[in-house]
């Protein structure tokens, strides 16, 4: 099983060195750059359409939330949902699962070896990302006048995971569960935009209020308060929780899919009734 | 008593509404090898994808040394080597070390670095990325990944694909060798030379359904009469219109028939047009399978 995971690392090694620096972009830009624009930004912090995105200016904190805490978790998603859909589907889509899945492995142990590479290479990807920052973090520090520390960029950093971690896992189920990986991907990434924005126009939108528990974003906290003092434990446990069920629902759908053939479940189960 | 290794009972698969395979019945015995015949979309592909539990029957049974195909997968795939039709490999990892994780997935003991004598013999170059390897040369790689565990039983869709006529000799030398260890291989092929020279049995299938199983000699010899016939005066036409017969040539002396059925109301007939000589002819497990897919013999079952 250990090499089985580290085995998928090493067949995620260019993704997740190209994500990593990749992702660096957000603090070597928009961490450095704040001391020369705080000003500007703060005059912005009202906007509606900056609201309507999540991302609120007034001071250093509330940036680190904006920036940090709703951008850079989006971005990180999306390699988790290309990962995830690419895993399962795109490989049995390729080939290379028919290999995988006739040597003497359960399934059950493929699908959790994928997951957890998954997961560990999306933590990694955030943990590089995180010392970035904080490297930016204390060159800029001197020039600005806030109470944000340098733990506290870390902290911010790698709460986005929970997130990335449930759209990974998202991504795998809908992987196991859809013919293809293109509608998979599909679904997830559209599934991933509506929790970003229906989160954010919820809080001033009383018509999307009863939805707002289906939006993963409504579980990140992106104010300044947050990147103070810390994601609320109960949302990051809702978001393991959603992770950990889509987890289970690959797991279960893995285990019954017909691979190389690409076909919804209920189709799978037709055949066994379908006759000429 | 025969042991058999494979058994399927009445296996049928639907891809939807779309035939796979129908109530396959096959065996396949201890130390055997069983060439698996047919046309693409015959359903070959797909009876060995079930046999290792990649896709699951809509109804009946296969097993593998007596274990269920579903629910003993992992116990029987330890005892198997597979060398899919459609080979994907991991293109970004040299030879070495594919056979490496192969060898640590398989959980192999006994037959640790046996990949490099077969590499060898094959003149694969495994400290190469495998994504740079030519298409024969990837071929390589899925052949040395099915045998290096000496597995007892072989399932090769089509294993001599894409690679030269020296290199398909040595593959074959392969199976001669697990063959004269007392193992058994079930492979798939379109090249019939090659199935003639090495199998002791096939089975032919068409449209999903197992047409036939045979010995390959009792196949040669039973199916087929082919008798090249010479006249003093060639006879009318229709004289050799008989059930089970077809005549496939005529010159002006000549007559060319194939004879499935009923050899001795063709040589009366012939007696009767005052025939001068008679000639058999060797036909080819290549013509005996063309009989099960030309298009005059669309009805053909066994």
């Amino acid at each position: 099983m250990f090499r089985l995971v580290w085995q998928e690392l090493v067949f995620r090694r260019n993704a997740i060195i190209g994500w990593a620096v990749g992702l660096c972009f957000f603090p070597l830009v928009y961490i450095a750059i704040y001391p020369s624009v705080a000003d500007e930004m703060a005059g912005l912090a009202d906007l509606e359409i900056y609201q309507a995105m999540g991302v609120n200016l007034g001071n250093f904190a509330d940036w680190i939330g904006s920036i940090i805490v709703v951008f850079l978790p989006l971005v990180a998603a999306i390699y988790a949902l290309v990962n995830g859909t690419g895993t399962l589907a795109g490989e049995e889509e390729d080939g290379r699962l028919e290999m995988l899945v006739t040597l003497p492995l359960p399934r059950w142990q493929i699908v959790t070896a994928k997951a957890v590479a998954l997961s560990v290479s999306a933590f990694v990807i955030l943990s590089f990302v995180s010392l970035v920052s904080l490297l930016v973090f204390q060159a800029i520090e001197p020039q600005l006048e806030t109470t944000v520390m340098a733990a506290d960029i870390v902290v911010s950093v790698l709460s986005g995971w929970p997130l990335v971690f449930a759209v990974g896992m998202i991504g795998m189920f809908l992987a196991a569960f859809c013919p293809t990986r293109r509608l998979a991907a599909m679904i997830t990434t559209t599934y991933l935009i509506i929790s970003y924005f229906g989160s954010n126009l919820a809080s001033s939108t009383t018509a999307l209020e009863p939805f707002e528990p289906f939006f993963l974003y409504t579980y990140l906290d992106s104010t300044g308060e947050a990147v103070m003092a810390g994601q609320q434990l109960s949302d990051m446990a809702v978001l393991l929780g959603i992770g950990l069920a889509a987890f289970g629902l690959a797991l279960f759908f893995f285990q019954r899919r017909d691979l190389t053939v690409g076909a919804w479940p209920w189709q799978q189960t037709r055949a066994s009734v379908a006759q000429p | 008593m025969t042991e058999n290794i494979i058994e399927t009972e009445a296996l049928t698969v639907y891809y939807g509404q779309h035939r796979g395979i129908i109530d396959v019945d096959l065996q396949v015995h201890r130390g055997e090898v069983f060439g698996f015949l047919g046309p693409n979309g015959a359903g070959k592909t797909t009876t060995q994808r079930v046999l290792l539990d990649v896709i699951r029957p809509a109804s009946g049974r296969a097993t593998i040394f007596g274990l269920d195909c579903r629910e003993q997968g992992v116990e029987l795939r330890r005892r198997v080597g597979y060398l899919p039709g459609e080979l994907a490999l991991y293109t970004n990892m040299k030879g070495s070390q594919f056979f490496e994780m192969v060898e640590y997935l398989r959980g192999d003991n006994g037959s640790r670095g046996y990949w490099r004598e077969l590499a060898e013999r094959l003149e694969l170059d495994t400290s190469r990325t495998i994504g740079k390897l030519s298409r024969g040369n990837k071929q390589k790689v899925g052949v040395v990944a099915a045998f290096m565990s000496r597995p007892e039983l072989l399932i090769l869709d089509e294993p001599t694909t894409g690679l030269d006529p020296l290199v398909q000799q040595t593959v074959m030398e392969f199976v001669r060798e697990v063959k004269a260890d007392g193992r058994t291989i079930f492979f798939s092929s379109h090249i019939l030379p090659e199935v003639q020279a090495v199998c002791d049995r096939v089975g032919i299938i068409r449209e999903g359904r197992l047409v036939t199983t045979q010995r390959v000699e009792e196949l040669i010899t039973q199916q087929i009469n082919r008798l090249k016939l010479t006249f003093a005066t060639l006879p009318a036409d229709g004289v050799f219109n008989i059930d089970g017969v077809s005549e496939l040539q005529r010159s002006e002396q000549m007559i060319t028939l194939g004879v499935r059925d009923n050899l001795p109301e063709v040589l009366a007939a012939a007696a009767e047009h005052n025939i001068q000589d008679i000639e058999t002819i060797n036909v080819s497990l290549e013509e005996i399978f063309l009989t099960y897919y030309g298009k005059g013999n669309r009805e053909h079952h066994v």
